[in-house]
């Protein structure tokens, strides 16, 4: 049989070594972090029903047919599977329930623009706790899981769900599905242009701010001047209410508010947040409150989290080069077992067994390969050749 | 204060954004210079230009190696990205529009329609917003010879004055989408450097 297919799936790539490395050492810290705040691990089928993933377009799912004939897609969100994990399989158990998962989501959006579908996410679900002490458990915790990957430049945008659809419900606009749509790709100018017929109303005008609304805490002064809206004061109050605590624990400065923060995902229902770092271009962090989601599986239950993109956070860290085990050992017959216990008592990555039969081979392999010695060992004993 | 990096799309739009900057009060000698240098500094404001293909803006700004980039909508509809879209800068305007030869009756057939052009893209939402099944053909070049080669019933491409189609009896008989030059940034670049994307951001909003 001959392979013709040298390269990879679109979206997908081969990862080597120090790349590899610096994925494993994020997702390392990250669930590290997880299970110190008293997280327990969970794994999902990569491969899940077709039905499960409402919110996301067909042409951004990896599909497939099983042997009946159902939809399958492979896994593009993980909160989905959890909840749906949580309302058939932990149900009966005592709430609130702490989960953690460290898996690969998969897309097939973006062709040829060097995005990537196959997405290494670490992340965290609360199942069954509601309100403000809930929301600052995930949010300190978000905080937390990129200061332990050793980020130095980075912000959490904090924004609410709720906030745009009270607005838009109080304006009574026709269009704002279109508006909402505007905010969540990010595209003001639309936004902007959507909103000019409302322009005469105050709150119209007021609307008009929400892209500019983000920064640090005087944003939440700025939108309670803008918006007097009994349903918006009590978004900005739970707000400040969350910054405060944060902010007394020493946080403050890593917390900002994003108030034009749209969710993509349609399940959020409360605060949402977002991470972002010096050193990569997207998102390297997201997550909310979604106490709907559950209810879906007919299990009604409030729900929050947030997942790492651990390959975009290990594009932010320095990187150590690979290097190669600097001793070899090359065992006459019999001496197996003398070779092995040298190599497990070396410190990991610095010795490696021949595979050469000769003794001269190995020292030409070594030699090749940059070793500085190689150990040769006999019934007499084991001779270091300097090489 | 962080150097901003702002990828710009060389050619027509090129003149009218060094245009809009010099109105905006940035020194743009780099930028006029006859040079062959990738990357122009601008000598009094914290931004570094760079000419790029009209795709490859939305590129290097999706992926973050330029904060910010001035760029085509119709190259927004066509090849998309993640981005904000900051500002209309007003210049470039232009539409897409779906043209047929002079006399023709698109909608008066039962048979599947041949669209040719140069933003397959745009042309399948279009049609599949209105529910309709056509055949889009990707030209590269003269768009305008799809219908007069009999490759194509009609052509959706990018109309400035109308001379061109008129020149080869074409006429638009429909206005798709208005296109003109729009200023994106990089999401993360907002985030992290929101004062020095604001005030670049606010410049050229003052001297549109």
């Amino acid at each position: 049989m001959t392979f013709r297919a040298i390269g990879t799936p679109e979206g997908t790539a081969d990862r080597l070594f120090a790349d590899c490395a610096a994925i494993r050492r994020v997702q390392r810290l990250v669930t590290d972090l997880f299970r110190r705040r008293g997280y327990d691990e969970v794994m999902t089928p990569e491969v899940e029903f077709f039905d499960l993933f409402g919110d996301i377009a067909q042409e951004n799912l990896r599909v497939m047919v099983d042997r009946t004939g159902k939809l399958l897609v492979m896994r593009p969100d993980n909160t989905a599977p959890i909840a749906r994990v949580a309302a058939t399989k932990l149900k009966t158990m005592r709430l609130p329930q702490r989960l953690y998962y460290n898996q690969t989501v998969f897309r097939a959006d973006d062709a040829h623009t060097g995005s990537r579908g196959e997405i290494a996410q670490c992340g965290v679900e609360l199942i069954g706790a509601s309100g403000y002490r809930a929301d600052l458990e995930v949010l300190s915790m978000g905080v937390q899981a990129l200061e332990v990957v050793g980020l130095r430049d980075f912000r959490l945008e904090i924004g609410h769900a709720g906030f745009f659809p009270a607005l838009a419900a109080a304006l009574g606009a026709e269009n704002d599905r279109a508006m909402r749509d505007a905010l969540e790709q990010g595209n003001f100018d639309a936004y902007q242009k959507l909103l000019q017929n409302y322009l005469g109303a105050p709150l119209g005008r007021a609307m008009a701010q929400l892209p500019r609304l983000s920064g640090g805490e005087e944003v939440l002064e700025r939108a309670r001047a803008l918006f007097q809206l009994p349903a918006a004061q009590e978004i900005l109050d739970s707000l400040e209410r969350l910054y405060r605590e944060l902010e007394a624990a020493g946080l403050g400065e890593r917390v900002q508010f994003d108030l034009g923060l749209v969710p993509k995902f349609g399940y959020y229902t409360g605060m949402v947040f977002r991470g972002y770092a010096l050193g990569a271009g997207s998102i390297v962090l997201s997550g909310g409150r979604y106490d709907a989601l559950l209810g879906k599986f007919g299990f009604d239950a409030p729900a929050t989290g947030f997942a790492v993109d651990a390959a975009a956070l290990a594009g932010c860290t320095s990187q150590a080069a690979r290097t190669d085990p600097k001793t070899m050992l090359y065992y006459a017959g019999g001496c197996l077992g003398q070779a092995l216990r040298r190599v497990m008592t070396a410190s990991a990555g610095t010795c490696a067994i021949s595979t050469c039969e000769t003794e001269q081979g190995a020292l030409v392999q070594a030699r090749a390969a940059g070793a500085e010695q190689l150990i040769v060992i006999d019934t007499n004993g084991e001779r270091s050749v300097t090489l | 204060m962080k150097r901003l990096r702002i990828a710009v799309t060389k050619g027509r739009l090129l003149e009218d954004s060094v245009a809009l900057f010099e109105k905006a009060g940035l020194d743009c000698a780099a930028l006029k210079a006859d040079t062959r240098k990738l990357i122009l500094p601008i000598a009094d404001y914290p931004l570094d230009v760079i000419l790029a293909k009209a795709p490859d803006v939305l590129t290097y700004v999706t992926h973050g190696v330029c904060d910010l980039g001035i760029v085509g909508r119709d190259t927004i509809l066509e090849h998309g990205g993640s981005f904000y879209e900051m500002l209309d800068l007003g210049y470039g305007a232009c539409r897409f529009a779906l043209a047929v030869r002079q006399g023709d009756d698109f909608y008066g057939s039962y048979r599947t329609r041949r669209v040719a052009t140069k933003y397959p893209n745009v042309t399948k939402r279009y049609f599949a917003e209105k529910g309709m099944d056509v055949e889009t053909i990707k030209i590269e070049g003269s768009v305008e010879l799809g219908p007069i080669l009999g490759l194509s019933d009609a052509i959706m491409d990018v109309v400035q004055t109308g001379t061109t189609l008129k020149e080869n009896g074409l006429v638009p008989i429909e206005d798709v989408a208005q296109i003109s030059a729009r200023l994106i940034a990089n999401p993360a670049s907002v985030k992290l450097h929101r004062a020095e994307v604001l005030d670049f951001v606010e410049k050229c909003e003052a001297a549109l």
